[in-house]
């Protein structure tokens, strides 16, 4: 950092027109839960006063004054100025917003790469995250003190130079991609892909079964009676229903479509 | 009753919870003492590069355009650009994801005073066109993926595994002189197809 040296930051909050997700964020890294005062960090009630600014918001037109004033009113050094969040970072899911002020017309990547607080003041610390927590607030915070390393590096990958593997699943991957579509109906996506393997396991052990229809239908029962969760439990009926329909539909599918190819 | 091993709940269970009872510590250590998120923790989007087939899914379900596909038609590539400092951790793209490439990881300290610093770039190659040499709209891992989803029936009775290595006008052409040769269709069949396109954005 250009501006090391820093024993205590005394921050200033301004708030450029987010959606009061980080502001939160913000006030609850300032609650003695995450103390930053060990640090000899502490909000102040003017800009004067303070040593860095913390710019959450993806900087609208209407905001855009009044951060540049509150950066005016900070002592000329250090004057640093943290972007908390992804829209101060690059403009977050507002980038394209029309009350978004740019201060030039970009287009294509830059466009795309561009936005946020950067247009009107130079950052010294961007914190992405929608909001970041607390932690993620303290880590940008404790490199400006120089307690912690930055920790990301940008990252290149190639397919030549990576080894594919396609994952490879107990039962047919169209089946797993439409019960997958299907699943969304009844829960959450974050739970849906870990009881898809779940169930999974389950299918490709009753498909090593003699009857597959009735082992299947044993292991489900035996997984709803131990399972607590009742969203997992009807997931697990759900999807024993729809791999038995889907499987039965393509047999139906198939044999009509073969017949057609053969005339 | 069958015995079944129920790992989802488990792996939730094995993450260990304050007790909100018990009480908690007053302030935490974290800048000083390392600490770790929940698994269902939404952190920094990660492309799994073995794993990631460049189909762009991803690139169409991100609301905030963190994601991009960059082409380059030239040298046939297709790179998978992801930039977390836009990132809002909606999880669309874990969601859309078809081979599970994309996950969000618990990784939550980003901050950087340099934003290139978090871009994240897969890079892929496109496959090229049996007939015509040019480089087709997908990556050669996508027709690899394609053959796995397709039962190999429908792959032999429509003969795909030919068409697959073609790009879409030379395919559109293949077909439009099928259904001619079949008196299906009408006019002159060799006006139809478009000229390909050629370059991109880069
Ligand atoms: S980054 Fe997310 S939480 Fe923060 S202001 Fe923008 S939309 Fe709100
Ligand atoms: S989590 Fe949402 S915003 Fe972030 S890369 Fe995925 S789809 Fe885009
Ligand atoms: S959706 Fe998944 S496989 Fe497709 S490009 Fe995105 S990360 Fe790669």
């Amino acid at each position: 950092m250009g501006k090391a040296a820093l024993k205590s930051v005394w921050v200033f909050h301004v708030d450029s027109g987010s959606c009061n997700g980080c502001d939160i964020e913000v006030l609850d890294m300032l609650t003695p839960y995450y103390d930053p005062e060990r640090f000899g960090i502490k909000l102040v009630g003017t800009p004067r006063h303070a040593d860095a600014l913390l710019v959450t918001g993806p900087m609208t037109r209407q905001c855009r004054r009044g951060v540049q004033k509150v950066y005016e009113a900070m002592p000329p050094k250090p004057r640093i100025v943290v972007a908390v969040g992804s829209c101060a970072s690059s403009g977050g899911i507002f980038y394209d917003g029309y009350p978004i002020y740019r201060s030039k017309d970009r287009f294509g990547r830059d466009r795309l790469r561009s936005g946020g607080v950067e247009e009107v003041l130079p950052v010294d610390m961007y914190i992405p995250g929608c909001p970041p927590s607390p932690e993620a607030i303290l880590f940008g915070v404790a490199q400006l003190l120089g307690l912690k390393e930055k920790k990301m590096k940008g990252e290149y990958y190639t397919d030549k130079e990576t080894e594919f593997k396609l994952p490879q699943y107990p039962i047919e991957e169209r089946i797993r991609l439409s019960l997958r579509e299907s699943l969304k109906k009844v829960i959450g996506y974050f739970d849906r892909d870990r009881v898809l393997e779940d169930f999974m396991e389950i299918a490709g052990e009753a498909n090593r079964a003699e009857n597959p229809k009735e082992k299947l239908h044993a292991l489900v029962t035996g997984y709803f009676l131990q399972e607590k969760d009742s969203r997992l439990k009807f997931s697990m009926k759900f999807l024993e229903n729809e791999y038995w329909r889907l499987k039965d539909d393509y047999e139906n599918k198939y044999v009509a479509l073969v017949e057609t190819h053969v005339q | 009753m069958e015995d079944v091993k129920i790992s989802y709940t488990e792996s939730l269970i094995s993450w260990k919870r304050p007790d909100l009872r018990v009480g908690v510590p007053v302030t935490v250590k974290y800048p000083l003492v390392p600490t770790e998120k929940p698994p269902e923790y939404r952190g920094k989007p990660h492309i799994d590069p073995n794993v990631c087939i460049g189909c762009g899914a991803c690139v169409r379900a991100c609301p905030a355009d963190a994601l991009t596909a960059e082409w380059d038609l030239e040298n046939g590539l297709k790179s998978i650009v992801s930039n977390p400092a836009r990132c809002i951790r909606c999880g669309r793209c874990e969601e859309a994801c078809p081979t599970g490439a994309m996950k969000l990881t618990l990784e939550f300290e980003l901050a950087t005073p340099n934003k290139e610093d978090l871009v994240e770039v897969v890079e892929h190659h496109l496959t090229k066109c049996k007939k015509c040499g040019d480089y087709t709209e997908f990556t050669e891992r996508q027709v690899e993926k394609a053959f796995q989803i397709l039962p190999k029936e429908i792959v032999d009775a429509n003969a795909l595994g030919e068409k697959m290595q073609l790009c879409r006008e030379c395919r559109m052409e293949e077909s439009v002189k099928i259904l001619a040769a079949q008196g299906r269709i009408i006019g002159d069949p060799l006006l139809l197809p478009p000229q390909h396109a050629k370059g991109g954005e880069k």
